[in-house]
């Protein structure tokens, strides 16, 4: 996967591509708005990470001109402006997610996958499969081999972003944000405990144990 | 403090200026007055000079020159308003009753125009006055020529005495809008430099100044005080910010040396550990990064109380309390349940309020997830949200924990409070007081209350209600 990231900061970009490649990614750098415009014009981006406050050309301005021109890679705003009205004129601008600085490595490696998997995976499915793990999004039910799982509806909601992002880290906040669809602080891992339940449900009697726990990040769903 | 000049004041300028516009239009009148009174009078003794001269050119057609004469000696004799002059053909004066003839003997008569000339009389007192008269001269059928005048002196007179009354009524008036403006300029003066003292002051950094006002809110006193209260709100705002200010500037400081001291020790013990081979580098490193995890979630919430304290709720929506109350029920129950608490949910439907919901959830999150923290396991845990019969939404969270003693219950939602016992507990004390400025920014409030009571080991309990108004 090929990533450009647009950011002022040299040591904040170095680090970025940095864990990007160890990530195993390749990754480009801009140090500003305008370079970025230029760089990402020559194409060939799976992900655009944009700093939200530069010199010469700001983040919002860069993207709202990729989207003019047609450019619709998509994008995942950097700030350190964590406030909800930020958020939200980063995403009316064509940003695609936002994350505030400063951030968990495994937080922007999870989230910048699940931008360029989504954008991978096109066109409407009704049938999603994760190794022996299969979910029907129409009759809304799942199965592991020939056993059917029952799910509460916040566990299948839970369980259908995690097959969307298989073999991909997912984080916490990920998680809230695009389950749950909200953006706070929950203070303790509230969100463990809905996973540990899941878990029991999709791996208990099974050899293999597919919902891994990522340290430092978060969750992998294995096929 | 210097007094600015006189007329560099707002209200004498004003004054001054209406004074001026004043006498602007009272001269207008006073013009009108006089020239309407003046040509009125002078018509009126012109169609008298007239009538007069139309009946003595009647008595000279009909009977002759001697007649006229006869008439006017009569006429003289008797007193009357007129003056006259009689010319025969030859240019002599036949008879006249003016010492000073208006008419040249020598120059043709001017028939039909009125002739304006001096008349000097002597009074009681022997003064020689002059006045004015007026008059017309008609050239008879035998080349005679006969003067008809009047003294308008009179008219004169009145109307000069009207003019005078007029002039010195607007002289006054005069002096007393200039002594009037004089007084309200120095009364809106002093009122301004006692504001003009405070704010000074203010400048020069005593947030405590304030202004000296007349009445109360919203009765009493004049614009002034009116402005004065207002300054003075606004100067208890600043100062309580100031204040606020302050008090988080030495609460961060204090707050974040915990967290690092704690660091800085861990790190130091792992450094130790890990040169005796007992841990590795990579424990000590991740000691560090929770704790410097620890430190940018203190510092967030410390930016997002101040943000919500210096500029309200922002983005607010209208959204249903019920499904916000719901989705945390969902959320956090199994974490409850996982941790051996009874966990339930009371929720009405259909409460519509207006607000930022990511913070409004925040908020409800602090609040489940102490309950949650608090309450030892057995205990149990109710959410519930509600219509009160004020029409008011609220959401409380009940449990069985220890409580909070009445005493305290003011404090803990003041910023970084942590009660002594709960000092072991990992937090940063900011929780209630993240949750206290949301609910201030939405002219809400947080209400704690007694719990269930103290039952077999547990309580007495604690019960959190956030009371927010219904949208509109």
């Amino acid at each position: 996967m090929r990533v450009l990231v647009v950011e002022d900061d040299a040591e904040a970009a170095t680090a970025m591509l940095r864990g990007l490649t160890e990530a195993g990614h390749e990754a480009a750098h801009a140090i500003d708005g305008a370079y970025g415009l230029l760089e990402a014009q020559r194409g060939g981006y799976d992900v655009y990470v944009v700093d939200r406050m530069m010199p010469r050309l700001d983040g919002i301005g860069m993207v709202e001109t990729l989207r003019k021109d047609g450019d619709q890679t998509p994008v995942l705003f950097l700030s350190a402006l964590g406030e909800v009205e930020d958020r939200i004129k980063g995403l009316k601008a064509g940003g695609d997610d936002y994350l505030v600085k400063p951030y968990a490595f495994g937080e922007l490696i999870a989230r910048v996958e699940a931008l360029a998997r989504r954008r991978e995976t096109g066109g409407v499915q009704t049938v999603l499969k994760v190794g022996d793990l299969e979910m029907n999004l129409i009759a809304r039910t799942v199965h592991r081999g020939a056993t059917e799982i029952d799910l509460q509806p916040r566990e299948f909601q839970l369980l259908e972003f995690l097959m969307r992002h298989a073999n991909q880290s997912v984080t916490r906040t990920m998680l809230l944000e695009k389950v749950w669809e909200y953006h706070f602080d929950p203070q303790t891992n509230v969100i463990d405990v809905h996973i540990s339940r899941l878990r029991s449900k999709i791996d208990k009697g099974f050899d293999k144990a597919m919902l891994q726990t990522v340290r430092g990040a978060g969750y992998r769903l294995e096929a | 403090m210097k007094l600015p000049s006189l007329f560099r004041r707002t209200p004498f300028r004003l004054t001054l200026l209406f004074l001026a516009l004043f006498a602007a239009a009272a001269s207008a009148i006073l013009a009108y007055v006089y020239f309407a009174s003046a040509s009125e009078a002078r018509a009126r003794s012109q169609k008298d000079v007239l009538v007069e001269l139309t009946a003595l050119q009647a008595i000279y057609r009909t009977r002759g020159v001697d007649a006229l004469n006869q008439a006017l000696v009569e006429r003289i004799v008797r007193g009357g308003p007129y003056l006259y002059v009689l010319i025969d053909a030859r240019g002599e004066q036949i008879s006249s009753n003016l010492s000073k003839s208006p008419v040249d003997p020598k120059q043709p008569a001017a028939a039909g125009e009125w002739e304006p000339f001096p008349l000097t009389s002597t009074d009681a007192e022997g003064r020689v006055q002059t006045r004015q008269g007026i008059g017309q001269e008609v050239l008879l059928s035998g080349k005679e020529r006969l003067f008809v005048g009047e003294d308008i002196g009179d008219i004169e007179e009145s109307l000069s005495r009207l003019t005078q009354a007029l002039w010195m009524a607007m002289g006054g008036v005069l002096l007393l809008g200039a002594t009037g403006g004089l007084i309200i300029s120095r009364n809106v003066e002093r009122s301004m430099g006692r504001l003009n003292t405070v704010v000074a002051a203010v400048r020069d950094g005593d947030l405590k100044a304030r202004a000296q006002v007349r009445g109360r809110e919203g009765s009493g006193g004049d614009e002034l005080d009116e402005l004065g209260r207002g300054l003075n709100g606004m100067l208890d705002r600043l100062e309580a910010s100031m204040a606020s200010i302050r008090h988080a500037g030495d609460a961060i400081a204090h707050d974040l040396r915990s967290p690092l001291t704690r660091m800085r020790a861990k790190l130091e013990v792992a450094l130790i550990d890990a040169e005796a081979g007992k841990v590795s580098g990579v424990d000590a490193l991740e000691i560090a990064l929770s704790e410097a995890d620890h430190l940018l979630k203190t510092f967030n919430t410390v930016l997002a109380i101040a943000r919500l304290q210096a500029g309200g709720a922002p983005d607010p929506q209208v959204f249903d309390a019920a499904d916000l109350a719901a989705d945390m029920a969902e959320l956090y129950e199994p974490a409850a349940e996982d941790k051996g608490l009874e966990f339930s949910a009371e929720i009405e439907r259909g409460l519509m309020i207006e607000g930022n919901q990511p913070f409004l959830a925040q908020a409800l999150a602090n609040v489940i997830d102490n309950a949650i923290k608090y309450t030892p396991t057995g205990g149990a845990v109710m959410l519930r949200a509600r219509r009160r019969s004020s029409g008011e939404i609220e959401y409380s969270v009940t449990d069985t924990g220890p409580g909070v003693p009445a005493e305290d219950r003011e404090r803990v939602v003041q910023r970084f409070v942590r009660l002594d016992n709960s000092r072991s507990e990992a937090g940063s004390g900011l929780g209630l007081s993240l949750v206290s400025a949301v609910l201030e920014a939405h002219a809400g409030r947080v209400q704690l209350d007694e719990g269930p009571g103290a039952y077999g080991g547990f309580g007495p309990g604690l019960r959190v209600a956030l009371v927010l108004q219904p949208a509109p």
